[in-house]
């Protein structure tokens, strides 16, 4: 195995889970390995896992506090070639994607993301056409960055080593972070962590058996299930689009709750799927949901094909307020 | 060019649009018209021609097509490709996807091995004789291949093709000449007639026009344009555009161990009913298409296709090499079998009709592929010269020109043979292919005649008298309102056909084939475009036949809707246009609309 | 300000259709991938849709999509996008599919623009997709961002909007379901969409046709490019996640509800 360079971010002062993941990854691989991290309070966050490390660098200070691609680029080529390892592992967060491809560039270095695994002789996985296809491949260029899928590896346990190298890098940019925003409803219904995923389908729009529309019920319900069980609330894309085309709506809903084709793919341990048919672009954000179950009136939707574990014909309207009462 | 972004980010919506030919619909025929024209139009002869809608540039040539994509047509081609091939003499197969040269062909006989199809008594002796003498008759599998495929009928120079990639394809290489535009998911609502002159289109999105010197009418049996263009016109004397019928398929991947070799093609009779002709064509890369036609003159009042379709491919000569295979595509379109008798004007003052919607298609032959591709060469041809002499675009130009052209080709002398070849079925089996066998071997010399009034679907008291009584008519009526589901599915049950097995691969739902197969789509931002004109005449119906035969289960009894008048769902609708012609009293307005089918393998 | 916008995006099938791969070690690539119908890729759409709504609010602004695909199948696309909004169009006629390799893509993309006789710097801004439908990598724009000396660049965009002094607010999507907000002061940038919030622009017949004088002669003028194979592929598969599904039918709401509760509480 070659020499792997672990490449990390803290988050709020501390390395994140998806962090200890890629640690631990690297440790599971044999090899030597150097350790990097960048952001605020990085030179106290490497010490707490530096053990075993070979040698250990940090870049920290006001200017990389915060995530922003110009100084991140610059601090990430600095630990990189000051570590100088043919193999660079960094967890897939939104900070290190947007920043550590640029830096391939500037290496002349391949780049990797979404990796699942990564074998001992140099080997990775990864999904192709939104999760639809796996494949496995290897490359002869070095260096080779590896962004790590978070969620597809232990984490690694923290042991404290080494105080790091600190180095000093410079940076010019145009860009300051002004700060953050939470999601346009004003109510916080993705929850990452959350065990359980609530999807709410086009069928909630649609006209009921009395020939009526119930919009309002519909909001009022799945809201209600949402903070009752503190789920996260996902959304098929049919849902979402139809909040652009005048239809009746479900006020709460945007693109950011979207699973499936341009939307996301969640990693709750149980998923239960409402008013949707389960076809083919939206399940395949399902992929990482370990346990399905739906509510569909029709009996031959897609989720019935071996998609789901088990699907309740029956008015989803009905068994939400019969499972209000019960929560 | 940022002075050109500045005019268009404030477009107004209605302003109309000004091209030189404008074409309503991307099939086999419009295809033929824009290989043929955008090939003449890069002579050195036709140099000199300019856009008279816009001066300086070539002709603005643009096609609007209903469909999300031009991949996404349906029909069963086997063809002989005479006219494809005298306009593409290199074609070759291996260019297009799915594209096979015919190798082996087989007319067969299928017999009843369910006893429960609605055979007339010469039938059931026919099948008897054939299992008795199957040795020497070379019955096998329930299934008797003739010796030999009528001269009339056969396709053993010709291709195999999916009209979907073959669309694609000859689209791809217009559009490459950069001479025509093609547009797809643009529906066109209807002609613009100005005092009996066609001055363009009216597109069905926004209402706005398209005016053009010539209209192209090429949008098949069911398009709005050609309709309406009957409607302002009528027909010429004596023309009717009264046979149809109903095509469906699948394209199946052949299991692993399947023997039937790329471009086998199979004509058959007799099984799922007498008057259901199938088919089974094999592409490369062990793919087949199979398929039904489910004609206008079945007189069943619950005539349907879906479930006969299944029961097809489950027939023991089909299914010894399909079972265990994939269903990778389904569709469904209408086929206007009226041929000659249903030929509208083919031209007038602004406009030309070619294809399927001017009644090329042979019902002799069982082609229509090329009919209309050789339509639109013709048209093609016509309008060179027309454009070449300086000519108008009139009805008396194209008429010396297009129809000229058509009256002295192939085409015309085919269709005139064909013209009587199906009246026989108007009377009844035994008499329709006594006719078509005396009309195939004559060329069209000795034919049957057509009785006063066509066979018309018949009251379901009379249609299953024998089998089912007035009392387990009127059960299966309330069971199918009562569960919400086709009466001929509850009827065929009752018949003693066996249930359909779903193995979720090959043999499944209705709803998933649409789904699976069709990948059917529609837009959000349309109304609905298939309405039903007067509820009280929907009340007065026995047996909804919009309900039982259409393609998609998109009409349905719906308890919600007053009771009676089906309910329509957009979101199921391939736009096959069945129930258009199969409403005993007209009540169904079937307008242009986009979406249906999302499946380019058709 | 008028910016010059220019969107990156390739082909992408069409989201209904199977998939299935065919294996090879330097090019796998999909069964049929011929005849599979393709869109143009959804989130450089998206990336395209939002370029339309900014150029229309700063007049003289210019919108060009640069795209690398085969160019047949470009034009098939094309007439359907190019209803949509005014833009122009740079091909490259190569290959596509989610198994080329990225960083030749970018290379690719940014010698094509860097080519460009009207660049202009001062007022660049690099759309495209956060990742691909068919890649999903989620490098192209970040590399030919970084290849053009692009060194202000956002990832997973749904919103941007100019202040009164001309500088960009751009909200990207961090962990959390939240945003991240940030201020750039000028262009050059490079911004890789998510999906916005804009909602797919309309149908426009007379947009297409003007489209269509700037684009056809742009296809038939497509550079044709090669794309070198960089990684050894092993193995290419489709995931076997297949269920056995339990069907539940004819039973009332309260006991579906009190099933559902229990396996909740698990």
């Amino acid at each position: 195995m070659e020499k792997i360079l672990v490449l990390l971010h803290t988050m709020d002062g501390q390395i994140p889970q998806a962090g200890l993941e890629t640690l631990g990854l690297a440790k599971s691989l044999g090899g030597g390995f150097d350790l990097a991290v960048l952001g605020a309070d990085a030179s106290s966050a490497a010490q707490q896992i530096s053990g075993g490390a070979a040698k250990v660098f940090a870049v920290e200070g006001e200017a990389f506090a915060v995530s922003r691609y110009a100084t991140d680029a610059a601090a990430c080529e600095a630990l990189i070639r000051a570590s100088g390892a043919p193999l660079i592992l960094a967890p897939d967060t939104m900070r290190f994607h947007r920043a550590l491809p640029g830096v391939a560039e500037r290496l002349s270095a391949a780049i990797d993301t979404h990796v699942v695994s990564l074998s001992s002789d140099g080997a990775i996985e990864r999904w192709y056409y939104r999760q639809r296809i796996e494949a496995s491949l290897k490359r002869t260029q070095r260096p080779w960055i590896l962004l790590v899928e978070p969620g597809s590896q232990p984490p690694a346990a923290p042991q404290p080593g080494a105080a790091p190298e600190i180095l000093s890098v410079s940076c010019d940019t145009r860009t300051t972070v002004e700060g953050f925003s939470t999601p346009l409803a004003g109510e916080q219904t993705i929850r990452p962590e959350a065990p359980l995923l609530f999807v709410a389908g086009a069928g909630w729009t649609k006209k009921q058996k009395d020939g009526a529309v119930h919009v309002e019920e519909a909001a009022d319900l799945i809201l209600d299930f949402v903070r009752r069980t503190q789920c996260s609330l996902g959304s098929s894309k049919s849902l979402v689009d139809l909040s652009g085309e005048g239809q009746a709506v479900l006020p709460f809903l945007t693109h950011l709750h979207q699973v499936g084709q341009t939307g996301s793919s969640p990693r709750h341990k149980k998923g239960l799927a409402t008013c949707c048919h389960g076809e083919e672009p939206h399940v395949v954000g399902w992929r990482f949901i370990q346990e399905r179950r739906a509510i569909n009136l029709d009996p031959n939707c897609g989720w019935v094909r071996g998609k789901a574990d088990v699907v309740y014909v029956a008015d989803a309207f009905e068994v939400l307020r019969e499972l209000l009462k019960l929560l | 060019m940022t002075a050109m972004h500045d005019e268009l980010t404030d477009q107004p919506q209605t302003q109309p649009l000004d091209a030189d030919i404008v074409c309503t619909g991307f099939g086999p025929a419009v295809a033929g018209f824009l290989w043929t024209l955008t090939q003449g139009l890069q002579k050195p002869e036709m140099a000199g021609v300019e856009s008279k809608a816009m001066p300086g540039l070539p002709p603005q040539i643009v096609c609007y097509e209903r469909a999300d994509d031009i991949s996404f047509g349906v029909s069963g081609v086997v063809t002989r490709a005479r006219a494809i091939r005298a306009s593409i003499p290199n074609l070759d197969p291996a260019e297009i996807p799915l594209a096979a040269r015919v190798r082996n062909e087989k007319l067969i006989y299928l017999l009843d091995p369910l006893g429960v199809t609605r055979r007339p008594a010469w039938m059931r002796l026919a099948d008897q004789l054939c299992r008795a003498f199957s040795g020497v008759l070379g019955v096998a599998h329930e299934g008797m291949a003739l010796p030999w495929v009528p001269e009339f009928l056969h396709k053993r120079d010709g291709f195999i093709f999916s009209l979907g990639q073959f669309n694609q394809w000859v689209g791809q290489q217009v559009m490459m000449s950069g001479l025509a535009q093609i547009w797809p998911a643009t529906p066109v609502a209807g002609p613009l007639i100005e005092e009996d002159r066609v001055a363009g289109v009216r597109l069905a999105a926004d209402g706005s026009e398209v005016r053009a010197a010539l209209t192209v009418v090429g949008d098949g049996p069911v398009g709005a344009v050609g309709r309406q263009l009957d409607e302002h016109f009528g027909m010429p004397a004596g023309h009717r555009r009264d046979e149809w019928a109903v095509g469906m398929k699948m394209v199946i991947d052949l299991p692993e161990n399947c023997t039937l070799e790329e471009g086998t093609v199979w004509h058959t009779i007799g099984f799922p009913e007498p008057e259901i002709f199938g088919f089974l064509y094999v592409h490369p890369g062990r793919i087949a298409s199979a398929g039904i036609f489910v004609p206008s003159w079945m007189d069943s009042p619950v005539r349907t296709s879906y479930r006969y379709l299944q029961h097809f491919i489950q027939h023991p000569y089909l299914w010894r090499h399909l079972r265990g295979g994939r269903l990778r595509s389904w569709g469904a379109k209408s086929l206007l079998e009226s041929g000659r008798r249903g030929e509208p004007f083919l031209a007038g003052d602004g406009y030309a009709r070619i294809g399927e919607c001017s009644g090329s298609t042979n019902v002799l032959t069982g082609s229509g592929v090329d009919e209309a591709w050789l339509t639109g060469t013709q048209l093609a041809e016509a309008v060179l010269e027309l454009l070449r002499e300086g000519k108008p675009f009139t009805g008396e130009n194209l008429e010396n020109t297009y129809v000229a052209r058509r009256r002295a080709s192939w085409l015309e002398h085919e269709s005139q043979a064909a013209e009587k070849a199906r009246n026989g079925f108007q009377w009844g089996l035994l008499p329709g292919f006594l006719g078509m066998a005396l009309a195939g071997l004559t060329g069209g010399r000795l034919s049957l005649p057509r009785p006063r009034e066509d066979r018309h679907p018949k009251k379901l008291t009379d249609y299953y008298a024998g089998r089912l009584s007035r009392s387990e008519i009127e059960r299966a009526r309330q069971r199918a309102e009562a569960e919400s589901r086709p009466l001929h599915d509850i009827l065929m049950d009752m018949c003693g056909w066996p249930p359909v097995e779903y193995d979720g691969q090959l043999l499944v739902s209705h709803q998933d084939a649409l789904l699976m197969g069709g990948k059917v789509q529609a837009p959000a931002d349309f109304p609905d475009h298939v309405v039903f004109r007067s509820p009280q005449l929907c009340l007065q119906c026995e047996a909804h036949l919009c309900v039982e035969i259409c393609s998609g289960e998109a009409i349905r009894i719906s308890p919600e809707n007053p009771a009676g008048v089906p309910a329509f769902d957009r979101e199921k609708c391939v736009h096959c246009g069945a129930c258009l012609w199969n409403c005993p009293v007209s009540n169904i307005e079937f307008c242009a609309a986009p979406g249906g089918l999302h499946s380019a393998e058709n | 300000m008028p910016y010059q916008i220019i969107v990156c995006g390739g082909l992408a099938p069409d989201p209904l259709q199977t998939l299935e791969p065919v294996f090879d070690p330097a090019k796998p690539s999909l069964k049929n991938e011929l005849m599979l119908p393709a869109v143009f890729d959804p989130w450089a759409a998206h990336a395209l849709y939002e370029a339309g709504h900014l150029a229309k609010q700063h007049p003289g602004s210019l919108v060009r999509v640069v795209s690398l695909a085969p160019k047949a199948k470009l034009q098939q696309v094309m007439m359907t996008v190019a209803q949509k909004l005014p833009f122009e169009l740079v091909a490259l006629d190569g290959p596509g599919g989610g198994f080329t390799d990225a960083a030749a893509v970018a290379a690719a993309l940014a010698d094509a623009i860097a080519a460009m006789q009207d660049l202009d710097r001062s007022r660049l801004l690099l759309f495209g997709g956060w990742e691909s439908a068919t890649r999903g990598a989620g490098v192209v724009m970040q590399r030919a961002a970084e290849r053009l000396g692009i060194t202000e660049q956002f990832l997973a965009v749904d919103e941007l909007s100019v202040d009164a002094d001309g500088s960009l607010l751009v909200k990207e999507r961090i962990e959390g379901g939240r945003h991240q907000i940030s201020r750039c002061s000028s262009p050059p940038a490079m911004l890789a969409w998510a999906t916005g919030n804009l909602p797919e622009p309309p149908n426009h017949p007379q947009t297409g046709m003007a489209n269509m004088r700037v684009i056809m002669p742009a296809l038939q003028k497509a550079k044709p490019v090669t794309l070198e194979p960089s990684a050894e592929f092993l193995r290419t598969a489709l995931p076997s996640a297949i269920r056995q599904t339990r069907v539940v039918k004819d039973v009332p709401a309260a006991e579906i509800a009190q099933e559902i509760a229990e396996w909740i509480r698990q």
